[in-house]
């Protein structure tokens, strides 16, 4: 497109008070460029305004006024290529005149001074022309072979709730199961948790009821005694290989090299054609993920709803309870069982269990975690067991010995209401011993509520064995995906397949594979119905936002996807790698194959990218590149003391929030950085630091949010990947005989605007203390 | 305490308890709110906490021997203050009924004085020991019961004979305190022997000379309702109490000077209106009455007090006590006599169940709490 530029500049908010409008004005027009103002440039008139200006055939507009994250929907003109030039929140309101001085006339006269807020405000200008000349209108990627079916993995009461969900939306699904019958683990149960008001009773489980509607249900396709073998492709065409559970394929999905077998006798890393042959040897049989299945289905977004399994309590670890000493200590999912066939018995001898000890935690060594994988439902499946005990027999008992007892939400009336049966008795304490007792047990317990250490005498213990969610045994989607079939392991998870499960509940690693139910936490019945929903909305939002050509998640509706300039690729990998949703596939040499409806459009790629070959077309090196270029750099030649300059590379989901909530609250910080705001730490290229750094800006920081084990990036590991090039910019600075000092990295939550103005302010005086750039004035 | 102790719980008496006006029992989640807003809770092993997790778990015999259950006076504080509904002022006064049963001898008439289908069986035998011994002793020509006596002026007791009455009523009497006496025994070696496990007690022994010294300090602070007044909530209960105890103590002194004046001074009645007996014995059964009913204002007023048969029985049988005995006497000075001879026998009946029952029901709390808030003085309980 032909661009026409226009600058508006707002005079509103503070705007035309503080910065000298005529020099604000003269930056854009020294450069030939149409340049407006208007009193208020968001009210009806100052749009029309626009509108009329857009008419008269200007495509690219620059709009000095307030912050994007701000009347963005204002300001959105379709066709048009608009930069939000940051003059309210970025300079004015954080940069208040009776903290930093206007020049008053002499000052002005005299050529050696100089308003640092109105160069910021000039700046800031020059910045946003600088971006609208290299940056293009996005275009919408479309798939060729768009499906809107889902696919339900896994038949259970999360599998069929996200299925109906889903179909009534008016969606085709198709539900797997690796079982020959529908219902999974609720088939188990003689009773379940209550699901609906008043939250005080047990009711006979719900999962026949939902098996029905699925069957009667014309959109709902269901496939028993099925397993996913294979799960090609990208969201809105996922070509999808099924199979029976434990029959061999060749298009059973190819598992990436251990790493070591990823090199030579010397330990050194073999080469891309070599790596690619011992692939192929190790996954022997099974065609590489590139090749699709030709009788595979395809699917536009699948939900994950593969359930749980008991887990299993044994070794000497748990000797103490008993465990391996008796057929009468048993876990939860055994007693179920048990009480499932009629009144519990006991293994050993058939006889009534009366008497029934449920231990909740195992009290090993001051320790009093429960069992893993543990959580709410275990509390409250053991006041439910409880139950059994006191309706099967009119003389029951029941004891809970509990170092927690978690019954979130209205299941407190629950909890309220079997603590009302005179059977049921309840107790914080630690279980010492469990020993045999004749035919039974006597349960020794300390520090319990009645202040004593106390013993019990029980036909049966009974143990809170967690729910492991089957995605720690068994990758289960089997994606054929080059960074391997299951979910990116961060060590953060214990096997539940999330990714920050705060902030995007549902959303995986994977784009367009949505997770409910047990896979994602433990949950009762009624939490994996909810859930169902929640994740069957999020499989529609994918299949309709991959329609329209925009990302899914979380930079909703974004239509720019990474572009590669693949004649200078030279096969490092590192995108490959690096992209935590990966997004990208290789072929035999090692040249990445993108799969854009995958991406969620972070960028990580491009900071990766040592070629610097891989851009969108509103965000890319050589536009952010240009933005730090067009930053004056003043020297000595300029003022006998320049101010120094410091470029800060703010993230937008987390830092830039928190500063404009900085100005909002007129705190400021030092007006000689100049801010640019990335779409994650992840996506900034070194070459930027670089190019500040050698045109003289004193100093760099970054400024992402917190990684870790409570991390807030939204891209899962941005902030961790540029501290890790962060560190290897050190080198490359000591080489050009700069301090390392003078590149840094920050971390702030959304929430610490009040930190942020110290945070810039320590930085800029410790980059002072340095002295300035040696390169300034080249 | 480093001793394991086996906790075996006693469903029964957990129900039973529940019976008895405890039923939120098993809502306490233990929080200690009664034991800290309790006024009158020792410092050392407050109650009514311990004694709430050892009723929700069935602990029969750590409650009913438990001296602590009977400092309790019930004013509701806690019940009040408790953040789950518990009311553990109903739970202690359920838990005090159920031990008074387990006290008494024989231990089935306990259970029935706290059965009200049982109530009118337990009313029916006053009424036919009076019958037989009446009409066994007219077979021998003692005619102290007199089915339709002839005269002018009547009093009660030309129907029935003081000294039947008295015959009756004074074994009753004994019979009472010895069912006291044998219970008491038990009582008093059981909060003992809890107390030394428990650690509330410094005495080792219980001593004659020091556990009477502790009784002669004990009663005027029953007499002066020191007690009650230090609670916060039910402070005005204290007036209806004191006016129905001083009543029944008035009452027992006109009792005693009538049954002398009978038996030693042979001088019979019915006496003069302006006797100080008889003025005694009339406020007696006017405290008795106004008493009741401030009780029964009191209990209906009082939301999240649970007024269980226990209590309506006690207010019942104070107010029917009083009633009758007032009435009785309105109608024979009134000249009604036949009236006044049925409203005699219900008195009777009333005065009879007073004293057979009282080991049994709620109004044995007189002799328990007192016993073990001497105790407690006794044991340097603080």
């Amino acid at each position: 497109m032909d661009k026409k530029y226009g600058v508006y500049i707002c005079e509103g908010c503070g705007i035309s008070e503080s910065l000298d409008m005529a020099a604000l004005k003269a930056v854009p027009e020294d450069e030939g460029l149409t340049t407006k103002t208007h009193p208020i440039l968001c009210s009806a008139d100052g749009v029309a305004f626009l509108k009329k200006e857009i008419e008269g055939g200007v495509n690219t507009l620059v709009l000095c006024a307030c912050s994007r994250r701000v009347n963005y929907d204002t300001f959105r003109f379709d066709g048009c290529i608009v930069d939000r030039v940051n003059l309210r929140e970025g300079v004015v309101w954080s940069h208040p005149r009776d903290t930093f001085a206007q020049l008053t006339e002499e000052q002005k006269a005299d050529g050696d001074y100089f308003d640092r807020v109105q160069m910021m405000g000039e700046d800031y200008i020059r910045m946003g022309m600088a971006r609208v000349e290299k940056v293009k209108l996005p275009e919408p990627y479309k798939v060729d072979n768009l499906s809107r079916k889902i696919l339900v993995i896994g038949g259970g009461i999360t599998g069929l709730s996200a299925a109906l969900d889903a179909a009534k939306a008016g969606y085709a699904v198709t539900v797997v199961e690796k079982e020959d019958r529908l219902g999974g683990a609720a088939l188990n149960w003689r009773s379940q948790l209550p699901t609906a008001d008043p939250y005080d009773r047990l009711i006979p489980p719900v999962i026949e009821a939902k098996i029905q509607a699925v069957k009667a249900e014309p959109n709902i396709t269901v496939k028993t005694g099925t397993v996913v073998a294979r799960l090609a492709g990208q969201p809105g065409e996922f070509t999808v290989s099924f199979k029976k559970p434990g029959e061999k394929i060749e298009f059973d999905v190819p598992y990436p090299l251990p790493p070591e077998m990823r090199v030579d006798e010397s330990g050194k890393e073999l080469d891309a054609e070599n790596l690619h042959k011992k692939f192929l040897e190790y996954n022997e049989g099974r065609k590489d993920i590139l090749t699709l299945d030709p009788n595979g289905e395809l699917f536009g977004a699948v939900v994950l709803a593969a359930g749980w399994r008991p887990d299993t309590i044994e070794g000497d670890k748990y000797a103490h309870l008993g465990v391996g000493q008796s057929p009468d200590v048993v876990t939860n999912a055994q007693f179920e069982a048990i009480a499932k066939k009629g009144k519990v018995v006991r293994p050993s001898d058939g006889k009534p269990a009366k008497s029934v000890v449920f231990v909740q935690s195992p009290d090993k060594d001051e320790d009093d975690s429960d069992f893993d994988y543990a959580g709410a439902v275990t509390s409250l499946v053991s006041l439910k067991q409880a139950k059994y005990v006191r309706d099967d027999y009119e003389d029951g008992k029941a004891f809970i010995f509990y170092q927690h007892m978690r019954t979130p939400g209205l299941n407190e009336s629950f909890y309220k209401s079997m603590q009302q049966d005179p059977g049921i008795f309840l107790t914080k304490g630690n279980v010492l011993k469990v020993s045999k007792n004749g035919g039974g047990f006597i349960v020794e317990a300390s520090d319990t509520l009645l202040g004593k250490q106390l013993k019990v005498k029980a036909d049966m213990v009974v143990l809170a064995a967690g729910m492991v969610p089957v995605t720690k045994d068994d990758a289960i989607v089997n994606m054929a995906y080059r960074q391997g079939p299951a979910f990116r392991d961060i060590g953060l998870f214990n096997g539940y397949c999330d990714s920050n499960f705060i902030c995007f509940p549902y959303e995986t690693q994977r784009t367009g594979i949505y997770s409910a139910g047990a896979v994602r936490r433990s949950m009762t019945t009624e939490e994996s119905m909810e859930d169902a929903t929640g994740a069957a909305l999020k499989a529609i939002q994918c299949i309709e936002s991959t329609n329209r050509g925009v990302a899914v998640h979380p930079r909703s509706g974004d239509m720019t996807f990474p572009d590669f300039f693949f004649q200078r690729c030279t096969q490092c990998k590192r995108c490959t790698e690096e992209c935590p949703f990966g997004a990208l596939d290789d072929d035999a040499k090692g040249t990445p194959k993108p799969n854009p409806t995958r991406c969620r459009r972070c960028g990580t790629c491009m900071g990766a990218c040592p070629e610097r070959i891989i851009g969108f077309a509103d965000y890319n090196v050589d536009s952010i590149g240009s933005m730090v270029k067009s930053i004056k750099v003043p020297s000595e030649d300029d003022y006998s003391e320049p101010p120094i300059r410091i470029l800060g590379l703010v993230c937008e989901n987390d830092a830039l929030p928190a500063l404009d909530i900085a100005a909002l609250n007129r705190l400021s910080y030092s007006a000689d950085v100049r801010l640019i705001p990335v779409r994650c730490l992840g996506s900034v290229n070194v070459i930027w630091i670089k190019d500040a750094l050698s045109q003289g800006m004193d100093g760099v920081f970054l400024l992402g949010c917190k990684h870790g084990d409570d991390y807030q990036c939204h891209f899962v590991k941005g902030s961790e990947l540029a501290g890790i090039r962060m560190k290897k910019i050190g080198d490359a600075l000591a080489s050009l005989a700069l301090e390392v000092e003078r590149v840094a990295q920050f971390e702030i939550a959304i929430d610490e605007y009040d930190k942020v103005p110290k945070i810039i302010n320590d930085f800029v005086e410790s980059v002072e203390a340095l002295g300035p750039n040696p390169f300034k004035g080249f | 305490m480093s001793e394991t102790y086996l906790v075996e719980p006693d469903v029964g008496f957990i129900k039973e308890v529940g019976k008895l006006g405890g039923q939120d029992l098993k809502k306490c989640f233990q929080c200690a709110t009664c034991s800290v807003a309790c006024p009158i809770s020792p410092d050392n092993k407050p109650f009514p906490r311990k004694e709430m997790i050892a009723a929700s778990w069935g602990l029969k015999d750590r409650l009913i021997g438990n001296a602590d259950i009977w400092l309790c006076h019930n004013c509701g504080d806690c019940s009040t203050l408790c953040p789950r509904g518990a009311k553990p002022a109903d739970v202690l006064s359920a838990i005090r009924a159920y031990a008074v049963t387990e006290y008494a001898t024989p231990r089935a008439l306990g259970k029935m004085v706290n059965d009200p289908s049982k109530l009118p069986i337990l009313l029916a035998i006053p009424v036919a020991i009076f019958l037989v011994v009446g009409l066994i002793l007219k077979m021998f020509g003692v005619n102290w019961l007199n089915f339709a006596p002839t005269g002018d002026e009547l009093w009660q007791a030309d129907y029935i004979s003081n000294y039947l009455v008295d015959i009756i009523m004074v074994p009753t009497f004994f019979a009472a305190i010895g069912v006291f006496a044998l219970g008491l025994k038990r009582f008093l070696a059981d909060i003992h022997a809890n107390a030394l496990l428990e650690g509330k007690t410094t005495q080792k022994k219980i001593e004659p000379v020091g556990f009477v010294q502790a009784l002669i300090k004990t009663v005027p602070t029953i007499m002066k309702h020191g007690r009650f007044t230090e609670c916060g909530e039910n402070k005005e209960r204290a007036t209806a109490h004191m006016m129905v105890l001083f009543g029944f103590i008035g009452l027992f002194i006109v009792t005693g000077a009538f049954f002398a004046a009978e038996w030693v001074f042979h001088i019979e009645g019915p006496y003069s209106q302006i006797n100080p007996f008889k003025w005694l014995g009339n406020l007696g059964g006017i405290a008795l009455i106004i008493g009741g009913i401030l009780m029964i204002a009191k209990r209906m007023g009082q939301k999240d007090q649970v007024t269980s048969y226990k209590d309506w029985y006690l207010i019942g049988l104070v107010l029917l006590l009083g009633g009758t005995g007032l009435l009785t006497e309105m109608l024979r000075l009134g000249g009604m006599y036949g009236l006044m001879a049925l409203v005699y026998v219900l008195h009777l009946i009333f005065v009879w169940a007073l004293f057979a029952y009282t080991p049994f029901s709620k109004l044995a709390h007189l002799v328990y709490r007192t016993v073990a808030m001497t105790y407690a003085e006794y044991a340097g309980r603080k």
